[in-house]
């Protein structure tokens, strides 16, 4: 990309990517375990439930499916951009910084505890995660912003996460080691990460946090872009890197956490996705921000429609089929980028 | 003419026992070019951090343009102020028009688009440093000349009154260095804005600016012109090494005599009979 | 200050979100036992078509140890599709899949058209009913962790099937033969059992377990004391002061039970001080009859004691 960067051709690109996002999501909700007749699926509910099986499969299975997976693959996209730029590392995903453990820890709390009550209609085991996930974030943050300062302040953080991650892991291998088998099970499939069916409301809500969140954080993608070259050459360049880095995560995190509390942990999306978008439309981030929330959802209604259809009529967590697609994948961006990039020299 | 940076008895130390820079003074006036030079340690990077708001003097009192420096936002620090720093490589592939245009950031809205104003200040600033040619290509397959060049434009392209350079040509040959100079001193002249470089080399610094500040490791330091700051016994001094002094037209020249310098002794001998050719 | 505050916001967040959702009764405390004391949480069109035709037609089982009930109640030709673990009757094979128990597939599930789904109640198979609820299929969630539970259980299948004296019967029996079991073998001698879960590396099943509820009804001790852990890892020192007089060991999958007995056989001869291993009272079983909790479990019970207590006839 030569020109420069405006407005009026990003929401050009962003325009068509979009549209290529809803074609996949439709193509993917008709794809499935059992074959549907579009008409008859649109041809609205029946009065009685078994009736009109494909409405039901269509709108009460797959549907809600394509939209979670389009929803979780856009926030932990966005959140593997935002860390990558903020932590100057393209090795940075979204788990990196103690959301991983921290809604492992919370899951397993949530199982062992054998709570039931329904949070706005999602179980306690998402709810746990969330807020586990938060809390640990903002205690990485915190321990990465006391003990170090200023220029050593990433590698600070990031040690910090390595280490709330290490222990936080411990503690969730002692609480492994006590529960129930079934509780074990539960649990470890439940991280594993799924898309599945759920309702409504959650959906609406999700959406709502996910989507003003990466609004939230277009908003910022230009200083982002700054922040890439340093503290010290961003401050001279006028941007006020403690509160762009701070609001950056701040968003990233919470988007992710939702992200993680309705599927679990997949992984190489946020790892994968900028890197792929990056190599075909640049590091601009105005324009890598939306453009890698769309294809990571599209990658992850795709990984997700494999993962159901492929051994049916079981199922594979679809955490299974993002790393073998992601692992050669990244393998491959590995070679092209040693030739391309000189940090890998 | 009024000062643009004005510096009355700062004191800094990066620990409070040890302090680089005590009582210190120092004034530019508005348009001029002036070099800092000294030995490694004597503080020349931290008083160019200390002028750019990147820290904080233990005491004392820095002025930009006649406001405190405390009082101006990092947004309109940056419109104030542009540095430029040594060779770098970023980690993502930027293109040069992408780094360059990085510098409207203290003057762009609230989504970060650059309008057509900007877009051309961009352009004119490529257009002055020569390196539209490179406009499409990544920083990282530059060399370390057309790099640096691509950071002055970008520091052009900030469109500031004041330019900080933390040795612009430290790692350039030599027909960088004297280009870059160049630059600077035609921005100088065309545009009025004002230059402080640090510099290793005492000779481009003489030939290039109007004032000069000597830091000593020891915590003094000299200020004035070239013609009066720089002189044998001070170079020795601050430097700890000898230098032959020569004259060219109103140009003076000091070339450094290390053990090995071909005839040492005469040129010693000649210099103590006061013969300057 | 401004640093503190701004670290002080996300606990903020979660605070209001808390209040919030409190205030506004969004947090709907249904626990697990009221959705099974009202087992049909359906709406009013499927309870109507309930109605008209008396008792489910089109049943699904989501777990083995429901299929093993169903099928105890006779509602063999009801049951269209099962979990891919239920092995258990022979007829069970032939039913259709959907899923594994522990990923079912609500598609698979729809698409078999059924008026009533069992599933027991966790996690993954509590969203697949969620679902289906949706949808307006009628579900019936189970809790089947204790003996209590599963006899509650085969009542509450027996009223949603329309098969209330079967169910009550079966529960009779199973009741009945536990008692027989527990004054057989309940007032003998307590012998000192280690049920190992896997040798390598080697956990045993704890107190607090199912499994040890068996053994002390098949008139056994856990050769194991009190731990936190429910199925706690061993280490050599505790091994060799347990005292066991029988080691039981689940075998893995379900072929190669003579190969893993001799394997077992192997292992354990490392700790000759053991009574067990002295009198070679080690036994790799099949686990099925006794971990899933179903109309089989007074065989399971059986299996055990005829491992305590060989020679010894109904």
């Amino acid at each position: 990309m030569t020109e420069t960067l405006t407005s009026k051709k990003l929401a050009i690109t962003f325009f068509f990517c979009l549209l290529a996002l809803v074609v996949v999501m439709a193509l993917c909700a008709v794809v499935g375990t059992q074959k549907i007749s579009l008409a008859k699926a649109l041809s609205g509910p029946a009065d009685t439930p078994g009736e009109n099986i494909d409405y039901e499969i269509l709108m009460g299975v797959r549907l809600p499916r394509v939209i979670l997976a389009a929803l979780v693959g856009g926030a932990l996209a966005c959140c593997g951009v935002v860390l990558q730029a903020i932590l100057r590392n393209p090795l940075a995903d979204p788990y990196i910084l103690g959301i991983s453990s921290g809604a492992g820890l919370g899951a397993i709390i949530a199982v062992l505890s054998g709570l039931t009550w329904r949070f706005w209609g999602g179980s306690p085991i998402a709810v746990f995660a969330f807020v586990g996930a938060l809390i640990t974030v903002w205690l990485v943050w915190g321990i990465g912003h006391l003990a170090g300062a200023g220029k050593s302040q990433v590698t600070t953080l990031l040690l910090a996460g390595v280490v709330v991650n290490a222990f936080f892991a411990a503690v969730i291998m002692f609480l492994t080691s006590i529960a129930k088998s079934d509780q074990i099970h539960s649990t470890i499939f439940w991280l594993m990460g799924n898309i599945t069916e759920k309702n409504r409301s959650v959906l609406l809500v999700s959406a709502a946090c996910i989507i003003a969140g990466i609004i939230a954080l277009f908003s910022i993608c230009h200083r982002l872009n700054v922040l890439t070259f340093g503290q010290d050459q961003a401050k001279a360049l006028g941007v006020d890197t403690a509160v762009t880095q701070i609001t950056a995560f701040g968003l990233a995190a919470f988007i992710t956490a939702i992200a993680v509390s309705l599927s679990g942990l997949i992984g190489f999306v946020g790892l994968i996705v900028p890197h792929a978008v990056r190599l075909v439309f640049g590091p601009d981030h105005r324009r890598l921000l939306p453009v890698s929330a769309i294809i990571g959802g599209a990658f992850l209604v795709v990984a997700d429609t494999i993962a159901r259809t492929i051994v049916a009529p079981a199922q594979l967590p679809v955490g299974v089929i993002t790393a073998i697609a992601g692992g050669p994948f990244f393998l491959i961006l590995l070679a092209k980028y040693s030739r391309k990039v000189s940090w890998l020299k | 003419m009024s000062s643009i940076i004005k510096v009355e008895n700062l004191s800094f130390g990066y620990t409070p026992q040890s302090a680089v820079l005590k009582n210190f003074h120092f004034k530019v006036d508005r348009g001029a070019f002036v070099c800092i030079a000294g030995p490694n340690g004597a503080g020349k990077t931290t008083l160019l951090n200390l002028l750019c708001g990147l820290l904080s003097p233990n005491t004392g009192y820095i002025e930009i343009d006649s406001e405190p420096i405390g009082s101006y936002s990092v947004r309109k620090l940056a419109q104030k102020i542009a540095v430029v720093r040594q060779e770098f490589v970023p980690v993502f592939d930027f293109t040069v028009t992408e780094t360059v245009s990085m510098a409207r950031t203290p003057y762009l809205g609230r989504l970060g688009f650059e309008t057509k104003p900007d877009i051309d200040i961009v352009k004119e600033a490529l257009q002055i440093t020569d390196t539209a040619q490179f406009a499409s290509r990544t920083l990282a397959t530059l060399s370390g000349g057309e790099r640096q060049r691509v950071f002055i434009a970008r520091a052009f392209a900030q469109d500031t009154p004041i330019l900080l350079l933390d040795e612009p040509t430290s790692l350039l040959d030599l027909k960088h260095q004297v280009a870059i100079y160049d630059l600077l001193k035609t921005a100088q002249r065309q545009k009025g804005k004002t230059i402080v470089a640090i510099t290793h080399d005492i000779n481009l610094a003489a030939q290039y600016c109007d004032k000069v500040l000597l830091l000593g490791a020891d915590r003094n330091y000299r200020v004035g012109s070239a013609e009066n700051v720089f002189s044998t016994e001070q170079i020795e001094k601050v430097f700890g090494v000898k230098t032959f002094t020569g004259r060219v037209g109103q140009e003076k020249f000091f070339i450094p005599l290390g053990k090995f310098a071909k005839d040492c002794p005469q040129i010693y001998k000649n210099f103590n009979s006061g013969m300057q050719k | 200050m401004k640093k503190l505050s701004i670290l002080l916001l996300p606990i903020v967040i979660v605070a209001g979100f808390i209040v919030i959702s409190w205030y506004q009764k969004l947090l709907s405390p249904t626990t697990g036992e009221d959705e099974v004391k009202h087992p049909l949480i359906s709406k009013q069109k499927s309870r109507d078509k309930m109605a008209r035709t008396g008792k489910p037609q089109r049943i699904v089982s989501l777990a083995p140890n429901i299929t093993e009930i169903l099928f105890a109640l006779g509602l063999d030709k009801e049951i269209v599709a099962v979990s891919s673990d239920s092995d258990y009757p022979a007829g069970a094979a032939n039913k259709k899949k959907v899923g594994t128990f522990w990923q079912p597939n609500t598609e698979a599930v729809i698409v078999s058209k059924p008026d009533l789904v069992i599933t027991l109640w966790f996690e993954q198979q509590n969203q697949v009913a969620e679902s289906l609820k949706r949808l307006d299929y009628p579900v019936l969630t189970l809790k089947i962790e204790k003996i209590e539970e599963l006899l509650t259980a085969i009542q509450q299948i027996g009223v949603a099937t329309g098969s209330k004296q079967r169910a009550e019967q079966l529960a009779k029996d199973i009741s009945t033969q536990l008692n027989e079991l527990q004054s057989k073998f309940g007032s003998a001698y307590k012998v000192k059992v280690l049920w190992v879960v896997q040798p390598e590396p080697l956990r045993v099943a704890g107190r607090n377990t199912f499994v040890n509820k068996l053994i002390e009804l098949a008139g056994g001790e856990n050769a194991v004391g009190q731990t936190i852990q429910q199925y706690p890892p061993i280490g050599t020192e505790e091994i060799l002061t347990c005292g066991a007089e029988i080691i039981i060991q689940s075998a893995m999958g379900t072929a190669g039970t003579s190969e893993q007995q001799k394997a077992a056989e192997k292992f354990w001869s490392k700790f000759a001080a053991l009574p067990a291993v002295k009198n070679n009272r080690i036994y790799v079983v099949q686990p099925d009859t006794v971990l899933r909790l179903g109309p089989r479990l007074c065989q399971g019970i059986e299996l055990i004691a005829n491992c305590l207590h060989p020679g010894e006839n109904r």
